[in-house]
């Protein structure tokens, strides 16, 4: 085809929104500077000024100058841990699938997980009202992480006696096509699963987070038992060893420890899909 | 003859950065877009609080405006006109804000564009005034305004509200 319109590799609508995005972050660290000296200046309602500054702070000027940096250091290929929307490490990925998404659907529903609802108005609403009244919401939605510069495409989890500081979580990316894992295993979908410990203020990104228990491979094992349990029929072998070196913390800071073992959990004989 | 193998760089090269974002019609409207529009409407709201206090207290106002140019008189007529000018030009200003809000909420880019390149301009004004000419900036003065200002340029520039109003362009 020579008709064919030659691609652009780059995009000048792109630049544009670079600088408006850098420019904006830092308008946002003089905004919270002026906030901030303005703190000592209006006496009692210091302290108001001083809340709205660490709302800025943390929930607006740090996000973004994360994102900033991370663009430029952190390599955006798969090494082994999902990414939060501001470019920091998350959790790590600690299951690999294999079958077709309604297997996982229907082996995750029948291994007594229920999917997450997608963040938007309506959920975000329930979540408040859900804690203010004290009422378990089972299908809360998890935090958006990322992985092949990818939301997950969905999310199971549990609750722990209706307590919503508490939860089992795991979120699933499809890997791209023809993806292999370093070390040449194929599979179909990467999972990160992770236990919320408690609601707590994090001293990494200084916002209110859910704190993730220490020991990964717990709540990895709890998933791999619960899905076989169900049916008999899902399979699984080990990666022994795939992620030992890495040791590290989440995208809230909390450390992570595991023995690196990487099961994957072959669903694709569990019932015939129809395309 | 074998060809050597090319060295790699070390760094990602710049244009990665600049690819076109992906073409998704589908896309929802985010919660930053929103945010924006919501901030450019109080950021409307404050003019129309400023025009309204300025028609009712009407003649006091009068009373501070100075014209002073070169060559002509100060007179009451022609501040009376001055000050007509000025209220005439604010409220098309907040007319076209609103407007541009409308255009930013149904995901049209020009429109996130120019409000976003009016709010750098006027930061870096209220920047260089407070940075040379050592104008103070306090929370009774200039800091909410100059904070909204801010805000908008925060919520529009996200990657979020950038997506979704370059949803229909193609690669």
């Amino acid at each position: 085809m020579t008709d064919q319109p030659r691609r652009r590799r780059y995009s000048i609508g792109v630049a544009i929104d670079w600088f408006f995005f850098v420019f904006a972050g830092l308008a946002a660290v003089w905004l919270a500077y002026l906030s901030f000296t303005e703190t000592f200046n209006v006496g009692w309602w210091g302290i108001a000024v001083a809340i709205a500054f660490w709302v800025l702070l943390a929930y607006l000027v740090l996000p973004r100058l994360h994102r900033i940096l991370t663009t430029v250091y952190v390599p955006d290929y798969f090494i082994g841990r999902a990414r939060t929307s501001d470019g920091l490490l998350g959790d790590p990925v600690n299951l690999a699938f294999l079958g077709e998404a309604d297997q996982i659907h229907a082996a995750m529903r029948a291994a007594g997980w229920t999917q997450a609802d997608d963040v938007t108005l309506g959920s975000s609403w329930r979540i408040v009202t859900s804690t203010l009244t004290r009422r378990s919401y089972g299908e809360a939605p998890v935090s958006p992480l990322f992985l092949f510069s990818r939301q997950q495409d969905f999310a199971y989890q549990q609750e722990v006696d209706g307590n919503p500081a508490q939860r089992h979580h795991v979120r699933f990316w499809k890997c791209p096509e023809g993806w292999l894992l370093p070390g040449g295993s194929r599979v179909d979908w990467l999972a990160a699963g992770t236990f919320d410990t408690a609601v707590g203020l994090s001293l990494f990104t200084l916002q209110v987070t859910h704190r993730i228990d220490a020991d990964t491979d717990i709540e990895r094992d709890h998933i791999v038992r619960t899905v076989t349990a169900a049916d008999a029929r899902v399979a699984v072998s080990m990666l022994r060893d795939f992620s030992t070196g890495y040791h590290a913390r989440n995208g809230g800071g909390d450390s992570i420890r595991t023995d690196g073992d990487l099961p994957i959990v072959d669903v694709s004989a569990t019932k015939e899909v129809t395309p | 003859m074998t060809e050597a193998p090319h060295k790699r760089p070390a760094f990602e090269p710049a244009s990665e950065l600049l690819k076109p974002v992906s073409h998704d019609p589908e896309m929802k409207r985010p919660p930053s877009t929103v945010a924006g529009v919501l901030l450019v409407f109080l950021r409307v709201l404050a003019g129309l609080i400023v025009v309204v206090s300025i028609l009712l207290d009407w003649r006091n106002t009068l009373k501070e405006v100075d014209v002073s140019v070169e060559g002509v008189e100060s007179s009451p007529e022609l501040a009376q006109a001055a000050l007509i000018g000025v209220v005439i030009l604010l409220g098309v200003v907040l007319v076209v804000d609103a407007a541009l809000a409308l255009f930013i909420l149904t995901g049209h880019n020009w429109a996130r564009v120019t409000v976003m390149a009016f709010s750098a301009i006027s930061i870096t004004g209220a920047f260089i005034q407070w940075w040379s000419e050592d104008q103070e900036i306090t929370i009774t003065g200039s800091l909410l305004t100059l904070g909204l200002d801010i805000l908008i340029l925060l919520a529009l520039s996200s990657r979020s509200a950038a997506a979704y109003a370059r949803r229909n362009e193609r690669l």
